[in-house]
């Protein structure tokens, strides 16, 4: 229980102040305004319950660990894109060290739009902090089993992209049905990978869903799956549009319905993602996160225009999300015996085909993924991915050796890179080798490899 | 000439200065209560003789003992009438006084979200006025954005007890935190009155003496303000002990210099840093007592081991308690000290080798030790305890917060250049702290008078925190509660926010008596927001801090007459 043995809650806020995607962007340097006059108004950092970090750089090999940027990671990110992550990193070793009981990461910008293979920014999007974090965890402090419950408004598409085939990342979101949102995905038959069905939860909520369906949800569908999970470390990606004055996003979720989530999740870290009611949510979403951390009273933190009862549900609306649950836990019943769909599989191979939208910048990548059906582990991946007109005809090649890859595995994957360095047939090409921490690119026009 | 004056718990210190030179110094007992005048006058006498009192061209005086007032609990008891509204519940802050919770909420943007209750405000104050408040401190969540609620209390206790004596949060804690402003507010509250008292035994030594300089007291920000003004804002005067020796050792080092200043004393070590020349100030605000104010100071901090500190065995080992029995055993005291190991060890010629020798082999006998393999270990713990915390210190302040992708990039390692002792326990200890540390070791000729030196070079200094909001379209001016509206909302901008700041600085200080020159105002904060609504910008937000520069006056001269350099 937070707080119960005297370990505090470690707080980052990190508002950038002088960072912004456009002037009037929703991701510009006002949106943690209130946030920041709130928490210090209350004198939240005075608190015995907590202490206040100064966020560090992540590295860049922190960021190649996950993401494949084009062509370099250097050319995706800016330096807040680096405090952002390196401040989850540190709440992550401050919590493995035992010196702090959990974490809140108040940072922008945000990360969880962000897919494995990065060619801009998507849904505000450059990097994934939280895919960061997880991938930390498991290279620096040998942690295996990591959930992350993704709470914002919007699917975490970039996340569950990242782990759909990692059978010990446990990703749930919980969003507004997807055919009424950004980015249009989330609904309930995305289940992962053929080695990790059911890893992947996405529990879609129609506009207008109150807190008590989330709790709903939380009590009968989360929290159990969590308990059957084990998870030895938990990530909240605490995205607060769910507000129901969000203009971005359309549910009825209050500060103190954030408030008991938290509570109930209990993660070791949350993460600050989306949440566009700059005024009349975040400062108040912010407070109840908090204040659940730190294990501490929440009853007071309510929105001006608030009071116990304004949000009721319909039985329509009740009665659909019941059906869901049982639906998703039904899947989680049978997630350790899946077949995979024969359609998907070539010989040795499953094969996935996508098209990714990139609204920022507006441009459509697309491709196809593929993974060495394994039985010693689970399988490296190889993506050929292209976009039109960006680096020519020619696409990119990237090679991801997952952290527990076999000799058999990894060696393919080695000899892949190699040979396909000589082809010429893809632009670029990256070996991610996570089972040795090492990351490399080679472009093919003059010859150069790297090490990120 | 300039007169410094500081008037400690145990002694009061004076020095007499002229252009960049000590022309004498004093160092006498302090007498407490209303015998206070005496001890000032005694200082006072003992560095002007002959020195006509007209060539006096400013008093400055620094002093501990309001601080004192506060640890003894010696005030009348202060009722908090406290507005805070929806949000964290207060009780987790310990205000440690009769509070009453007040209907009312400002929110952020200082709009009015709960009102107040005037029945409930009535009521309240009969039920203080029976048990016998007559100080009372009202402070609102938010009222810096917003004095409205508090005012409004504060013309409901006015007009119905007129005697009362009313402090407004708005006014005293002007940054955002709420908890700090409360107890920011109680101390102006508690000390208003002691505060008051020594103003007077200040008066009327000044007046005995046929003084009529420029009087000023030192803040504990290391600025100072008109004796006069000073009543208005007592807290800023406490704590302003360590800004006297730090400010003092500003004056005697080289400019631009990174240093420690150890001020070694009977049972506390005390300590703060120069960096590149400027005393550090704390980055929230002074802990006074067990309440975390608003009360702008240096950075300081206090490590309970000092000259005289307690030496006991325990276990295979030695403890330093954080208390004093008296003098060193070297010098007739009943127990052993650091200032014996000291001794043992040659590092300083005070007291009785012989006695000192003894006290070491109290502990020795215990622990199976030789005299000399004792005293080494007890100057490591005291050397190792006190080098630990000035690193904690560089530590802390490279931890500070920041909210800017620049302020990030831009942070960097800083380590000292030197350590400089003042104090009495300093000598013996200064060379093998700065030994850990890598630097030099300074003692400054007048290091025993440093606070007294600090106090006669402060010079004053006044700030202004202004808070615009373009689409409300109104300003605020924090320190002087002022509310006024903006006319060219649509145009009005970062310059024109700046200049507005300027104008009311000047103002401030012409209110002051204090010199400012406009092209030497120092910009401490400046913030600019587009608030967009639905992609359209709707307005903007401006906060500016400005303050007339921080410095000293003048250095003492630095020959080799004044900075000792201990081998
Ligand atoms: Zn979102
Ligand atoms: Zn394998």
């Amino acid at each position: 229980m937070a707080g119960s043995i005297n370990k505090k809650t470690g707080l980052i806020f990190f508002p950038a102040f002088d960072w912004a995607i456009s002037p009037t962007h929703p991701e510009r340097e006002e949106r943690l305004l209130y946030t920041r006059d709130q928490i210090f108004e209350e004198g939240i950092m005075d608190l015995p319950q907590v202490v206040e970090y100064t966020p560090s750089l992540a590295a860049i090999h922190d960021i190649a660990r996950v993401h494949f940027c084009v062509p370099r990671v250097e050319e995706q990110i800016t330096e807040a894109h680096l405090i952002a992550a390196g401040a989850g990193i540190l709440l992550v070793d401050e919590v493995i060290s035992g010196r702090i009981e959990n974490g809140f990461s108040m940072i922008r910008p945000p990360g969880h739009h962000a897919m494995r293979v990065v060619h801009g920014n998507r849904g505000f999007c450059n990097i994934n902090n939280e895919a960061i974090m997880v991938d930390y965890l498991r290279s620096r402090h040998g942690i295996k089993r990591v959930a992350i419950i993704d709470t914002d408004a919007h699917h975490g598409d970039g996340t569950q992209d990242i782990f759909w085939h990692d059978p010990d990342v446990l990703f749930i979101s919980l969003h507004q049905d997807g055919r009424t949102i950004f980015p249009g995905t989330g609904f309930t038959y995305e289940l992962g990978g053929p080695g990790a069905f059911a890893r992947t939860v996405n529990i879609p909520l129609l506009p207008g869903t109150t807190d008590e369906s989330l709790h709903y949800i939380l009590d009968n569908l989360i929290l159990p799956v969590l308990n059957d999970f084990k998870p030895e470390f938990i990530i909240n990606s605490a995205g607060q549009d769910n507000h129901y004055t969000d203009p971005l996003g359309s549910m009825k979720i209050t500060a103190q319905g954030y408030a008991r989530l938290t509570e109930k999740l209990r993660p070791d870290v949350a993460v600050l993602e989306g949440g566009y009611a700059i005024e009349t949510a975040l400062p108040h979403v912010n407070m109840a996160i908090i204040l659940a951390l730190a294990g501490l009273d929440y009853s007071g933190v309510r929105e001006p225009d608030y009071w116990p009862g304004r949000f009721k549900e319909t039985p329509e609306r009740t009665k659909e999300v019941r059906r869901m649950v049982d639906e998703l836990l039904g899947y989680w019943e049978k997630r350790d015996n899946y077949k995979p769909d024969p359609r998907n599989i070539r010989g040795n191979y499953y094969l996935r085909e996508k098209e990714i939208f990139y609204d920022t910048e507006y441009f459509v990548e697309n491709q196809v993924e593929k993974l060495r059906l394994c039985t010693d582990c689970q399988g490296y991946l190889a993506i050929e991915s292209s976009v039109d007109s960006t680096y020519g005809r020619k696409g990119i090649l990237c090679i991801s050796i997952p952290f527990s890859a076999c000799p058999k595995c990894r060696e393919e994957a080695i000899n892949l890179y190699l040979r396909q360095k000589g082809t010429g047939k893809y632009r670029y090409i990256y070996l991610q080798d996570k089972s040795e921490d090492a990351f490399m690119g080679y472009n093919t026009n003059n010859n150069e490899e790297w090490y990120s | 000439m300039y007169v410094g004056v500081d008037v400690g718990g145990t002694f009061t210190d004076a020095v007499l200065l002229e252009k960049n030179h000590v022309l004498a110094t004093a160092k006498v007992p302090t007498k407490g209560g209303e015998e206070l005048l005496i001890s000032i006058l005694e200082a006072l006498d003992s560095v002007l003789r002959d020195v006509d009192p007209a060539r006096l061209k400013r008093v400055v005086f620094s002093t501990t003992i309001i601080t004192n007032f506060i640890a003894s609990h010696k005030y009348d008891d202060v009722a908090l009438l406290l507005i805070p509204g929806p949000g964290l519940d207060c009780n987790y802050f310990n205000f440690n006084a009769k509070t009453h919770i007040l209907s009312g909420a400002i929110d952020y943007r200082g709009r009015e979200i709960i009102t107040l209750k005037e029945e409930e405000i009535e009521a309240v104050l009969s039920e203080l006025a029976l048990e016998g408040f007559n100080k009372i401190g009202v402070v609102g969540k938010f009222s810096p954005r917003n004095t409205a609620h508090e005012k409004k209390v504060a013309a409901i206790v006015k007009g119905r007890y007129p005697d009362w004596h009313v402090e407004l949060g708005s006014r005293i804690g002007v940054q955002l935190n709420f908890p700090r402003r409360v107890h920011t507010t109680y101390l102006t509250c508690a000390t208003y009155e002691p505060y008051h008292k020594f103003v007077d035994s200040v008066r009327q030594a000044l007046v005995k003496r046929e003084i009529c300089a420029d009087i000023y007291i030192l803040k504990a920000d290391g600025g100072t303000m008109p004796l006069d003004n000073s009543e208005e804002l007592p807290v800023e005067t406490i704590f302003s002990g360590p800004a006297a020796s730090t400010l003092g050792v500003q004056a005697l080092i080289p400019p631009r210099e990174t240093a420690v200043v150890v001020d070694v004393g009977g049972t506390t070590t005390d300590l703060a840093l120069i960096l590149s020349g400027q005393p550090l100030l704390s980055a929230k605000g002074a802990r006074v007592e067990n309440r975390l104010t608003q009360v702008r100071a240096l950075a300081v901090k206090s490590v309970p081991v000092g000259g005289d500190s307690v030496l006991k065995c325990s276990g295979n080992g030695i403890d330093i308690l954080p208390e004093r029995l008296g003098m060193a055993y070297c010098m007739g005291g009943p127990v052993p000290t650091p200032t014996d190991a000291l001794r043992v060890l040659e590092l300083t010629r005070l007291g009785d080798e012989e006695r000192a020798r003894e006290a070491m082999n109290l502990l020795g006998n215990v622990l199976g030790m030789g005299t000399e393999e004792v005293a080494e270990k007890v100057i490591n713990m005291v050397v190792g305890k006190i080098t630990s915390e000035v690193q904690n210190m560089f530590l802390e302040w490279e931890r500070e917060p920041a909210y800017r992708v620049w302020e990030i990039l831009h942070k960097h390692k800083v380590r000292p250049e030197m350590v400089v002792g003042v104090g009495g326990g300093a000598a013996g200890f200064i060379s093998l702290v700065a030994g850990e540390l890598g630097c030099r070791s300074i003692i400054p000729r007048y290091a025993s008078v440093a606070n007294a030196i600090g106090a006669a070079v402060a010079m004053p200094t006044l700030q202004i925190n202004l808070r615009a909001d373009t689409e409300q379209g109104y300003y605020i001016i924090q320190e002087e509660g002022f509310q006024g509206s903006i006319k060219n909302r649509r145009s009005f901008n970062k310059q024109n926010a700046l200049d507005l700041a300027r104008e009311w600085l000047i103002k401030r200080a012409q209110k002051y008596g204090v010199e400012v020159v406009p092209a030497e105002i120092e910009i401490i904060r400046q913030e600019a927001f587009n608030m967009i609504r639905g992609w359209v910008t709707t307005g903007k937000l401006f906060d500016v801090t400005i303050q007339t520069p921080r410095g000293i006056i003048e250095r003492i001269g630095l020959g080799e007459d004044t900075l000792w350099l201990d081998q």
